[in-house]
């Protein structure tokens, strides 16, 4: 709501306040004002008389101009094509100050000029205000424009400075300057004056109006008989560009007038064009409506219509009907006031894609108990500006009882809210000046009656509020709540979740934010989990962000090419979220490596492999205290080409497949743009982790005597797995084993190519010295168990 | 005679000692004055030959000679081995200026550094972090909190869809209505940080996701002060001791009185400069009194209890402490960005 300070000053007394303090004053009372804007500016200026205009010798588009500014006559070298000889314009002398920068001496091939000739928007004036002659050239200013006069902005109405007030949902009366006007006189404790206006009824209409629908609840009218459609007073089209309106007509302009100033839209018929007196809102009507705009919509049930002999004449709230516009040969017409359901309107308005300052009012809320004051007012202007003298009664259809409401509130209950100690004076002080009606029930207890046009208080906290945002949030006194228990903290989920981003961190991983909607397209790729039905939205942004994601791996390797792209080429990234399928709702972490393990700096470089994830995963079991017996890890297959068939494993635990990695496949590379490097990717379940029992382990004894150790050096086949050889080792160790180790592998030329060489050193010991037939004995079993069950074979 | 002879002997091994400079020359010297053959020893065995009286004396002499030098070379022995352990440690000198061998701790997202110490200041409060669904329901995100179907309020929030009853929250306020209907009525001291969306192109300043953390209190007697006091010491926790607030009165559907909270401009303490518009104060979160009517839905006597609910945008808070420009940087993770931004300890 654009609010003008030169008008809003006519209905309340804003002596001594600057615009900014006006601007203060609201915002701290919760009306946020975002900005003070001039309507126009520039300093020097003065009204000129144009006494030669002289083509430019070396120009085909300017002129040389002789300009009496009144003391004295300059040399101005415009370009304007409506500059002229006789014409009266607006001259910014040297000095001068425009929004457009200041005004020096200049000469312009090769000819002095000493100022310019301005149109409107060279003073900042915004070109939605101005018509397209405006826009091209200079102002034109009327013939008895008094030439010298300096106060050419006064001159021009365009004196004026501009808030623009925040109208917030809850406050849909403010979209009226009379409200606004009474808003600031509560702030600032102010004289407020807002006028009434009566005309004489002349006749009698035959004029019916109705509703036949819940959705209008209060429909007036009035019949205006032969008016004249000319342009509107000077200052009703100051008036109405200083609220961001521009004038069309004396009749159009009233009803902007009337609505920018009460808040209640009006709609004008012509009378002569209804083949039956009388008007009804309907909203049963399924028909094409042709519109002021001349375009056809399509009006169905549930839109509210004005209707006459049963044809739609208006789009209540939205927009007329062509069939009955007012049009410069109107002589006679019908005004209507009334009061639309909200919701009904804003859906039609969404839908035909009709917004206006009208539709807007009544999607926010309008009072619906001052139509007749209303249509008095426009008959008042229809009077003084478009000649009309005959007058009908009013008359009105209303459904809705005024109630007016009434508050119980109590001093006590207020400051308890708010934290306050003010008095039931000041309480009551600052409720008249809001019109609050106040009646007294007891020293604590008072009835308060809101003002019709307040729709937002209903209750006590509204009230409250009232109280505060005039008397002030710094008279709240500051104290910390008390609590007899103190039970913050995380919940062991929380905790956990904490811990193991932590330790990535410390482990040198980036933390990673991405997007939570994806594309269809991109959705399932690499979703190593289980498929799971994704939510999809009905009203998406852009096809890029239509789905929520079930999981987060393939967002992740997005940010690992953004990087890469950027010469990032080394990366650990990784990333916790909340995923939510239409089955389910589980915290995922995804990591994606890239490049390079570094130490020291590029010293030791060792690109990024299968069994870095590994320990990533194994690290983070440990962490949470999860023994390695209680999870494996078996090979991953999939008939995607995601990822590395021989390089990549499933996480199992509890029984379930909680996690998969490995290197990406070549071909899932290019893909994701990361082909010319190595890619090591995981995606993990982690509800199962977040959620698992860890016991307490108790202490066990460390041994006093000494380990004995011995290295085996095997040959197996290829297909054998170590883990399984260390498992065996372990097993048939009668008891003596207490840790085997792989120490190194070999694959190559110095052994056949179906085999591996793998070396193991095994720790044995008891609760006792071991003898050397023990230690034989052991190692002979693990060997005959080893060859007979993997056939490995001994190497020395 | 036997006597200068051993003096002699004495300081000639005295003078050898001192003159040696390698453990070689040392051992040389071993040899040569206290080995068997040497002369001081050949004097010792001879000494049966001498008279008793006389031999008393001299074997005193020749035992204490033989001692002191041995003595000395041992001495001198140590100091060699000093110097020469010095001296090669010395040439074993490395260039200290390489680089470390450590694993670089990770960048975090400065979305995350943010969201956890906000978290940590409310958990040293004494508030519990709550959770719930990024899909919710109208019921939750609209209804429960006094946004009924067609409120104007609604307009506020331009929301994605699911279906006509499901949505992607687009606030964290929902919470607060779960919670209170887990809660049943008894007091309610909480905290939710969680991702939020809302219908916005995204560009410098917009972005259809972000996140907010909710902060809901409800007990007996809860006033608007109790409000001020938590989040001015959430404040100068976040921001700084020197941090002041200012309360702004505002709207929520769902609080009654609402506020928009400012806090004094850590640019220029106050004074007004170009970040917070000459104004001295910015805007950095909204609340207010938990609205009768929510309560009322969500299972709690208005008449008994009173409660205050705020929310604060974490990327609001990210990008005025580290003056982010642009809100799209955080969802890019380019590392250069990530790794500028690390938990305080």
């Amino acid at each position: 709501m654009l609010v003008s300070i030169k008008n809003v000053k006519k209905y309340v007394n804003l002596d001594g306040l600057t615009a900014a303090q006006i601007a203060d004053g609201l915002t701290f009372a919760g009306i946020e004002v975002e900005e003070v804007t001039s309507l126009a500016s520039g300093t020097h200026l003065v009204i000129g008389h144009i006494l030669e205009c002289e083509p430019h010798p070396d120009s085909d588009h300017l002129h040389i101009l002789k300009v009496d500014l009144g003391k004295e006559v300059k040399q101005i070298v415009c370009g304007a094509p409506n500059a002229r000889k006789g014409l009266k314009v607006i001259v910014a002398q040297i000095g001068a100050k425009l929004p457009g920068g200041e005004i020096r001496p200049s000469t312009i091939r090769g000819v002095a000029s000493e100022g310019m000739c301005c149109s409107l928007l060279e003073l900042g004036v915004d070109s939605k205000y101005l018509n397209e002659e405006q826009t091209k050239g200079i102002e034109e200013l009327p013939s008895d424009a008094p030439v010298g006069e300096e106060d050419v902005l006064g001159y021009l109405g365009l004196d004026d400075e501009i808030l623009n007030i925040k109208v917030l949902a809850n406050r849909p009366d403010l979209l009226s300057l009379y409200n606004v006007a009474k808003e600031i006189g509560a702030i600032f404790n102010r004289e407020v004056n807002i006028p009434t206006h009566e005309v004489k009824e002349t006749f009698k209409t035959d004029l019916v109006v109705g509703s036949a629908t819940k959705r209008c609840t209060q429909f007036s009218g009035r019949e205006i008989k032969n008016i004249v459609i000319k342009e509107s007073p000077k200052y009703m089209v100051e008036a109405l560009r200083s609220m961001g309106v521009r004038s069309i007509n004396n009749i159009v302009d009233i009803g902007n007038y009337v609505m920018l100033l009460t808040g209640q839209p009006l709609h004008m018929y012509d009378s002569d064009k209804l083949s039956k007196h009388e008007l009804i809102a309907r909203d049963d009507l399924n028909v094409d409506f042709v519109a002021l705009d001349e375009k056809t919509y399509k009006v169905i049930p549930e839109d509210i219509v004005i209707t006459s002999d049963g044809k739609a004449m208006c789009l209540g709230g939205v927009m007329g009907s062509v069939a009955c516009a007012v049009d410069t040969k109107t002589k006679n017409i019908y005004i209507e006031a009334a009061s639309f359901d909200g919701a009904s309107i804003r859906h039609t308005s969404n839908r035909l894609g009709l917004v206006s300052e009208s539709s807007q009012r009544f999607v926010k809320g309008t009072n619906h108990f001052q139509a007749e004051d209303v249509i008095n007012f426009a008959s008042f202007l229809i009077k003084e500006c478009c000649e009309g003298k005959e007058f009908s009664n009013i008359v009105t259809y209303q459904s809705e009882e005024k109630v007016e409401q009434k508050l119980n509130c109590s001093v006590k209950r207020i400051n308890n809210r708010l934290g306050t100690e003010f008095t039931e004076k000041q309480m009551k002080e600052v409720l008249s000046r809001l019109h609050f009606e106040i009646k007294e029930v007891s020293d604590d207890e008072f009835v308060v009656t809101v003002p019709t046009f307040r729709l937002d208080v209903t209750c006590e906290a509204d009230i409250s509020e009232e109280v505060i945002r005039i008397l002030g949030f710094s008279n709240v006194k500051s104290v910390l709540p008390t609590l007899a228990v103190n039970v913050g903290g995380l919940s062991l989920r929380q905790s956990r979740l904490r811990k193991i981003r932590d330790s990535l961190l410390a482990k040198g991983l980036d933390e990673c934010l991405t997007y939570s909607l994806l594309s269809n397209e991109n959705k399932d790729k690499f979703n190593l989990l289980h498929d799971e039905e994704h939510y999809k939205l009905l009203n998406p942004l852009t096809d890029e962000r239509e789905y929520f994601r079930t999981h987060i791996l393939y967002s992740l390797l997005e940010s690992a090419a953004y990087n890469v792209n950027r010469q990032n080429k080394d990366l650990a990234l990784f990333e916790t979220s909340n995923m939510i399928s239409l089955s389910s709702r589980s915290e995922h972490l995804a990591i994606v490596l890239v490049g390079n393990a570094l130490n020291q700096d590029l010293m030791k470089k060792e690109p990024y492999d299968f069994f870095h994830m590994k320990g990533i995963v194994e690290n983070i079991f440990a962490l949470l205290g999860i023994e390695n017996s209680r999870y494996k890890f078996d090979r991953f297959s999939s008939n995607k080409e995601e990822l590395h068939p021989g390089k990549s494993a499933r996480i199992i635990f509890q029984n379930q497949v909680i996690g998969v990695f490995g290197e990406l496949h070549p071909n899932a590379k290019k893909d994701v743009g990361l082909n010319k490097t190595n890619v090591v990717v995981l995606e993990m379940n982690l509800e199962s982790l977040l959620e698992a029992k860890v016991s307490i382990s108790k202490m066990k004894p460390i041994s006093r005597f000494p380990t004995v150790n011995r290295d085996l050096a095997l040959i197996v086949k290829k297909e054998i797995a170590t883990g399984d050889l260390i498992k065996t080792i372990k097993k048939c160790g009668n008891g003596l084993v207490k840790d085997a180790r792989v120490f190194d592998v070999y694959e190559g030329e110095k052994i056949m190519n179906w085999a591996r060489s793998v070396a193991i050193s095994i720790t044995l010991g008891k609760e006792g010295t071991l003898t050397d037939k023990e230690i034989t004995d052991t190692l002979d079993k693990i060997k005959y168990e080893l060859s007979n069950t993997y056939g490995a074979e001994l190497r020395m | 005679m036997e006597n200068q002879n051993i003096n002699e002997i004495y300081s000639s091994a005295m003078d050898e000692i001192g003159k040696s400079s390698t453990s070689e020359k040392l051992q040389e010297l071993k040899i040569k004055f206290l080995a068997k053959k040497s002369v001081l020893m050949s004097l010792l065995s001879a000494l049966g030959s001498l008279p008793p009286e006389e031999r008393k004396e001299m074997g005193q002499k020749l035992n204490e000679t033989k001692a002191k030098i041995a003595k000395a070379i041992e001495e001198k022995e140590a100091e060699l081995r000093k110097a020469e352990l010095e001296k090669k440690l010395e040439s074993e000198q490395i260039d200290i200026s390489l680089p470390s061998k450590r694993v670089e701790l990770g960048g975090q997202n400065p979305f995350y550094v943010v969201k956890d110490e906000i978290t940590d200041i409310f958990l040293n409060m004494g508030f519990e972090v709550a959770d719930g669904p990024e899909v919710e329901t109208d019921l939750y995100n609209f209804e429960l909190l006094n946004i009924p179907k067609d409120h104007p309020a609604r307009d506020m929030q331009d929301t994605f869809y699911i279906s006509d009853s499901v949505l992607l929250r687009t606030h964290t306020s929902p919470v607060q209505a779960h919670t209170m209907q887990a809660r049943e009525g008894k007091p309610i001291r909480i905290i939710c940080p969680g991702k939020t969306y809302r219908r916005d192109d995204d560009d410098a300043t917009h972005s259809h996701q972000f996140a907010q953390i909710e902060g809901l209190v409800i007990d007996k007697d809860i006033n608007i002060g109790h409000l001020k006091a938590t989040l001015e010491l959430f404040a100068k926790k976040m921001f700084g001791e020197k941090r002041e607030i200012r309360l702004r009165p505002s709207y929520f559907p769902f609080t009654e009185p609402s506020v928009e909270v400012d806090i004094t401009c850590a640019n220029c303490d106050g004074k007004g400069c170009s970040m917070c518009k000459g104004t001295g104060y910015i805007e950095i979160l909204g609340g207010g009194m938990v609205h009768p009517n929510v309560l009322k839905m969500n299972g709690y006597d208005p008449d008994v209890y009173s409660g205050f609910a705020f929310g604060i945008g974490i990327e609001r808070v990210a990008i005025l402490r580290y003056g982010i420009d642009d809100i799209r940087k955080f969802y890019q993770n380019d590392i250069r960005f990530l790794r500028q931004y690390r938990k305080k300890a």
